[in-house]
């Protein structure tokens, strides 16, 4: 340009500096503008590497990646060029864009392999949203199954204590019943065995038999099945020739019988009274020891019957004992031991005839045994000096105040069992007697009245009974006396 | 109907405890073998007598004495011997006495304790007496009719008769006499002396220490007879 003077055309920029202070003479300071570095420093700073460039958002659907790749890249080659290495605030700047460009390449190079689809195919990723789930349901089955094993294990051990309850209450129950037959009868143990006694000997008998009896273990029942009613844990083995029940049947006949039936007396059993709460091992010890009781006084009957002489001796056939009481008079005693055979129930016919049997004879005879057993050890024998035989009391005396043998026949016993039981067979037999004859005197006389008063006291030798005989105008007063030999009429007219 | 009370019950078997029936008055004597006949034919005799009596023949009897010397004696005088009796009508006793001295009745065990005394008082064997028979009852008389044996041979016999009832002598020896002279007839021996010798004379009750000591006078008298002039030691 000519001629002129230079001008000097200075540009500034427009923008007003921002005051930073007005002093107080009204000078101005102003905030030094910004560098360009500073001012390109502030600005990359504002750069945000996570987001995407808004020219790229706007319309970059239908565009081709490279073109945004090549856009991005002189953005981001303009970020490069303008980085000085000098200006380290740009230092995170750079390797954040370096990283960046790196994983762009990274990504265009996959994306370009995966479009040709050569050697890289994308898949849709399987969807399993439960894949966390499932992850929840092991935890939780695990921790179900450390549960479970705890409970199945305290189960087991509920289990065993159970059973073993259960065994307890078997050896238990097996104790208590033992604890119950021991209150009842006498046992001691031998070795492994249990031994009970269901003898008489301790009551004073002298009866050779042992009665010894076994306790059996039953304990080899399941509990697990239903338990029989009458399930014991405890039996008893009482000796064979115990078994089954016995009675002594005594009866008065009045015609002799013939030879032949001696010896077969009808075997008519008696079925055993059971009370409601009575173990089975009671019943049969206690029918076990009636049957020993029943032989004793047979034994001791027919021991009698054989060796005490007599006017009119007395017959002893197998189990029966026959004696005269009266010419014409039989009296038969019968130990009638019932086994459980069936067979030789039904072969007896005579069934009907069992009703003579005397109840009171045979309640007699049983009551006289255990008297004499209560003999062996009354309190006139027991206790005694251990050198000293049994006997009465009295018979140590006999020697040194030189006894002669009818006191010492006085102290001891010297009727026998048969003996008694013949003396009271006769006393039934004449009060009997007597009281037909009284009533059928009654009967068939008409003047003078009779009447007779039995009395309800009466022993097993004697009776009394009061006979009235009254007459219209007076009266008499009689009485009869019954012994046991014999009837001794008194009169006293009043 | 009765009032019920135990005393108008009246028991089974009444046995008598109390009652002690003691032995009646015995008398022990010797009868003499007949001439001519033997001691057995002697005795025969006499139970024929008495069953013609009415006696009743009730089984048998015995007395029998053993004699036991003491040790030991210092001084020089004979030591008394003891006589151990035995008697069939007390079956559990036994009677010791020494003669003319203190005795006892003792139980049978008083045997054992012999042996068991052994050595304080030895048994002569030899000098065993026994007396066996038959025994006869006559309403209240029981009479004893007996062999004298001393070591298996006969050497006399004995008659005993006890009048059961009475246990007095002086009461009832008259009636005894006369009952046995009715079988005896001439060899009616006198009182023995056992019941003068008592303090109370006749009238003291007599025991069966009387009877023992009558048969212990018999069988010495027996003995002393077949060995004359010795000492029975």
């Amino acid at each position: 340009m000519s001629g002129g003077p230079a001008v000097r055309v200075s540009i500034e920029s427009s923008c007003e500096k921002q005051v930073q202070e007005v002093a107080l003479d009204g000078t101005e300071t102003y905030v030094p503008p910004l560098s360009m570095s500073q001012n390109l420093a502030k600005l990359a700073q504002r750069i945000d590497f996570s987001q995407g460039s808004d020219s790229e958002e706007d319309g970059t659907e239908g565009e081709p990646r490279d073109r945004e790749w090549s856009k991005q890249e002189p953005e981001e080659e303009e970020g490069t060029v303008k980085f000085q290495p000098s200006l380290w605030p740009w230092d995170s700047v750079r390797n954040n864009l370096r990283s960046a460009l790196t994983e762009m390449c990274v990504l265009h190079d996959v994306l370009s392999v995966v479009k040709e689809k050569k050697y890289m195919a994308l898949d849709p990723v399987s969807q399993d949203p439960t894949t966390p789930q499932v992850f929840q349901l092991i935890s939780k089955k695990k921790s179900l199954g450390t549960a479970a094993q705890l409970l199945l294990k305290g189960a087991e051990k509920l289990n065993k204590s159970v059973a073993e309850n259960q065994e307890n209450r078997r050896q238990r129950d097996f104790n208590s019943e033992l604890l119950r037959l021991r209150s009842q009868w006498k046992l001691r143990k031998v070795g492994d065995k249990i031994l009970g006694d269901l003898s008489y000997r301790s009551a004073g008998s002298l009866f050779p038999h042992h009665g010894t009896f076994e306790v059996i273990k039953n304990t080899d029942i399941d509990l697990d099945k239903k338990v029989p009613e009458d399930y014991c844990p405890l039996d008893v083995q009482i000796p064979s020739d115990l078994e089954g029940s016995a009675y002594i049947k005594v009866s008065i006949q009045k015609q002799a019988p013939d030879i032949g039936d001696l010896g077969t007396v009808n075997l008519f059993r008696r079925p055993p009274k059971t009370k409601a709460g009575t173990q089975l091992w009671h019943v049969k010890l206690e029918a076990a020891q009636n049957v020993l009781l029943c032989k004793e006084i047979f034994a001791q009957l027919s021991r009698e019957a054989v060796q005490i002489k007599s006017q009119i001796p007395h017959i002893v056939v197998k189990n029966q004992i026959i004696s005269q009481p009266f010419p014409g008079l039989q009296l038969s005693i019968s130990l009638c031991h019932f086994t459980g055979e069936k067979k030789n129930h039904r072969a007896s016919p005579e069934k009907p005839k069992s009703d003579d049997h005397l109840y009171v004879l045979e309640h007699n005879l049983h009551q006289m045994m255990r008297e004499f057993h209560k003999q062996q050890l009354s309190s006139v024998v027991m206790p005694h000096p251990a050198s000293a035989p049994f006997g009465h009391k009295r018979m140590r005396l006999a020697g040194p105040m030189a006894y002669d043998k009818a006191e010492i026949s006085s102290l001891q016993q010297s009727e026998g069992l048969l003996e008694k039981i013949i003396k009271q067979a006769k006393h039934i037999f004449l009060r009997s007697r007597t009281a037909r004859t009284i009533d059928s005197l009654a009967i068939r006389i008409e003047d003078p009245q009779i009447q007779a008063h039995w009395s309800n006291i009466n022993d097993v030798y004697e009776s009394s009974v009061k006979v009235l005989i009254t007459s219209q105008g007076y009266e008499q007063i009689c009485k009869i006396h019954s012994t046991k030999c014999s009837l001794t009429l008194c009169l006293w007219p009043k | 109907m009765d009032n019920f009370s135990p005393g108008s019950i009246q028991p089974k078997a009444k046995k008598t405890f109390g009652g002690k029936t003691s032995m009646g008055v015995t008398c022990v004597c010797q009868v003499p073998v007949a001439e001519g006949k033997s001691v057995q034919q002697t005795v025969d005799t006499l139970h024929k007598k008495l069953e013609q009596l009415g006696a009743v023949k009730q089984g048998s009897f015995w007395v029998d004495c053993e004699t036991y010397h003491p040790t030991g004696n210092v001084s020089g005088q004979p030591s008394k011997l003891l006589y151990v009796m035995h008697n069939s009508e007390t079956p559990l006793s036994c009677i010791a006495l020494f003669e003319g001295g203190p005795c006892l009745i003792a139980d049978t065990n008083f045997d054992v304790l012999m042996v068991k005394l052994k050595s304080h008082f030895q048994n002569a064997k030899a000098h065993k007496v026994e007396c066996r028979g038959s025994r006869y009852r006559y309403c209240d008389f029981l009479i004893k009719v007996g062999t004298v044996t001393m070591s298996s041979s006969a050497r006399g016999i004995s008659v005993e008769v006890e009048y059961c009832p009475c246990v007095v002598p002086g009461d009832c020896w008259n009636l005894t006499k006369e009952f046995m002279q009715s079988f005896l007839g001439p060899s009616v021996p006198e009182l023995p002396s056992v019941f003068a010798a008592k303090p109370e004379g006749l009238f003291a009750p007599s025991d069966c220490v009387d009877t023992m000591t009558q048969y212990l006078e018999l069988f010495n008298k027996l003995r002393k007879m077949q060995i004359p002039g010795s000492n029975v030691r």
